[in-house]
């Protein structure tokens, strides 16, 4: 590697061969990079100023197996029996393009209970959400396509929760990311098989990552208790014509997450005539009109659309008849 | 001004001849090398440091680059100035000289480390630091016949 005479005359500005920019997409020199040293003198002599330069010297910079994996989900996320989604974000951390392999192991000491892995799918449209039919699912072995060095995907982790889980019960499940080149300890060398031919060194990491992701069990029972109170004509509790009869019923919903689209309904008995207007929510009047607020009554019975009920809570409905 | 990394030992031109910059016209030649720098911690838990010729290198790993410096010629050179461009990849690592003339402007100026500015975007300017340092020089007012000696200085790759 003598570029001596090739440097000579030039100004010493010609030897940077990699321009000054650093890599786009990273902080390390890339892997393959050429670094490139020449030294220039000047000096007096007695036909004037004289020009030397060096030889050059040369190194590749080899490529480093880095990698890190880190759970999206911002904590436990609660579940229900079937599938959900977990979510990870795997970069590259080396300086030259790794495919990495991903395992994903549902077996974690302290389980209350274990999931099954349906798939392992990458974020192909890049928009965070796991889309059936969109996201490219890995098939075993899970092995990413080739990340440039500094990138970043999405990993999702499709699981099913066992039907047989109690509320509160949790799950994690641990992610592990491998370089497909190798894993091992920091300084460990793979001759020639980084970007290009050169070395691939195992860097800090290991080449390997693991990340935890978790469920906890959001099971939300709902339990309805109907009671009546009468009170007839003359002040008693006897149920004869013209008593009224005040229907209560309450929603117990219980144990964790929420109950959706949660409308109580309940038909009027035969031999009873509803008593307009009676319709009370949490105590609450609410109108017979339909579409106006969360109660409604009709020829047949009332209905109170609740929505959406978090656990736990209890709500109480009511509407009184008159007996015929 | 201050001579730096001015090894006077003897060198071992004689033992790599075909690798040197000869130059038929000049009679002071340069002769680059790069070594690695190795820290090993021995079992008694001190590190010694080695350089060693460059095996595999990743990004992190520091590097001396050195130019060893001749006048083979028959008469003494005056103002002997040797600038050494820093190779893109890699950073003047931070404990080097603190004494070196440096430049970060490609060349045109030229002081210690302490004593340069980098140009903000906005026009404003900061103290330069060992990763803004584009260029090294070393001068000497005359190098006599038969003298040598080396340059070096440290560095890391970015």
């Amino acid at each position: 590697m003598n570029h001596a005479r090739l440097k000579i005359g030039f100004a010493f500005a010609t030897v940077i061969v990699s321009g000054i920019s650093t890599p786009s997409y990273a902080q390390s020199v890339e892997a393959g990079t050429i670094i490139q040293n020449t030294a220039q003198a000047t000096f007096s002599s007695p036909g004037g100023p004289a020009t030397v330069t060096s030889n050059t010297v040369e190194l590749t910079v080899d490529e480093l197996l880095d990698v890190t994996l880190t759970s999206l989900d911002g904590g436990a996320i609660a579940a229900t029996p079937g599938n959900q989604t977990l979510t990870f974000e795997l970069t590259n951390t080396g300086n030259g393009p790794e495919a990495y392999s991903l395992t994903a192991n549902p077996a974690v000491a302290g389980n209350d209970f274990d999931v099954t892995i349906d798939s392992i799918a990458i974020d192909t449209n890049n928009n965070g959400v796991f889309d059936p039919g969109v996201d490219e699912i890995l098939t075993g072995p899970a092995i990413t396509r080739s990340l440039d060095a500094g990138e970043a995907i999405t990993v999702f982790v499709n699981v099913v929760v066992p039907s047989t889980v109690a509320d509160g019960d949790q799950s994690t499940i641990e992610m592990t990311a491998d370089a497909v080149t190798g894993t091992g300890s920091p300084g460990d060398v793979f001759p020639g098989q980084g970007e290009g031919g050169v070395d691939a060194v195992v860097g800090s990491t290991g080449a390997t990552a693991t990340a935890a992701g978790s469920l906890v069990a959001g099971i939300t029972t709902v339990e309805l208790v109907k009671t009546q109170s009468v009170l007839d004509p003359f002040g008693g509790t006897s149920v004869v014509p013209g008593s009224i009869v005040t229907y209560t019923i309450t929603a117990n919903v219980t144990g964790s997450g929420s109950v959706a689209d949660f409308v109580i309904t309940d038909a009027f008995p035969a031999g009873t005539t509803y008593s307009t207007g009676t319709i009370t929510l949490r105590g609450a009047s609410l109108t017979d009109a339909a579409g106006d607020d969360a109660g409604e009554a009709d020829a047949t019975g009332i209905a109170v659309d609740l929505g959406t009920v978090a656990a736990p809570s209890s709500q109480s409905v009511a509407f009184k008849v008159v007996v015929e | 001004m201050k001579i730096l990394k001015f090894i006077t030992s003897v060198l071992l031109f004689a033992a790599a001849p075909a690798a040197m910059a000869q130059d038929a016209a000049q009679p002071i030649t340069l002769e680059a090398d790069v070594k690695a720098v190795v820290e090993t911690t021995a079992a008694d838990g001190t590190k010694q440091v080695e350089l060693v010729e460059p095996g595999t290198i990743v990004p992190g790993d520091r590097l001396v680059f050195g130019t060893n410096y001749m006048n083979g010629g028959t008469e003494p050179f005056n103002n002997f100035v040797m600038t050494n461009p820093l190779p893109a990849p890699v950073r003047l690592a931070p404990d080097a000289d603190a004494d070196l003339v440096v430049s970060v402007d490609g060349g045109t100026t030229w002081g210690r480390l302490a004593e340069l500015a980098v140009a903000n975007e906005d026009g404003t300017s900061r103290p330069a630091e060992h990763r803004d340092v584009t260029h090294i020089r070393w001068t000497l007012a005359v190098v006599e016949t038969g003298a040598s000696g080396r340059f070096e200085y440290p560095a890391i790759i970015r």
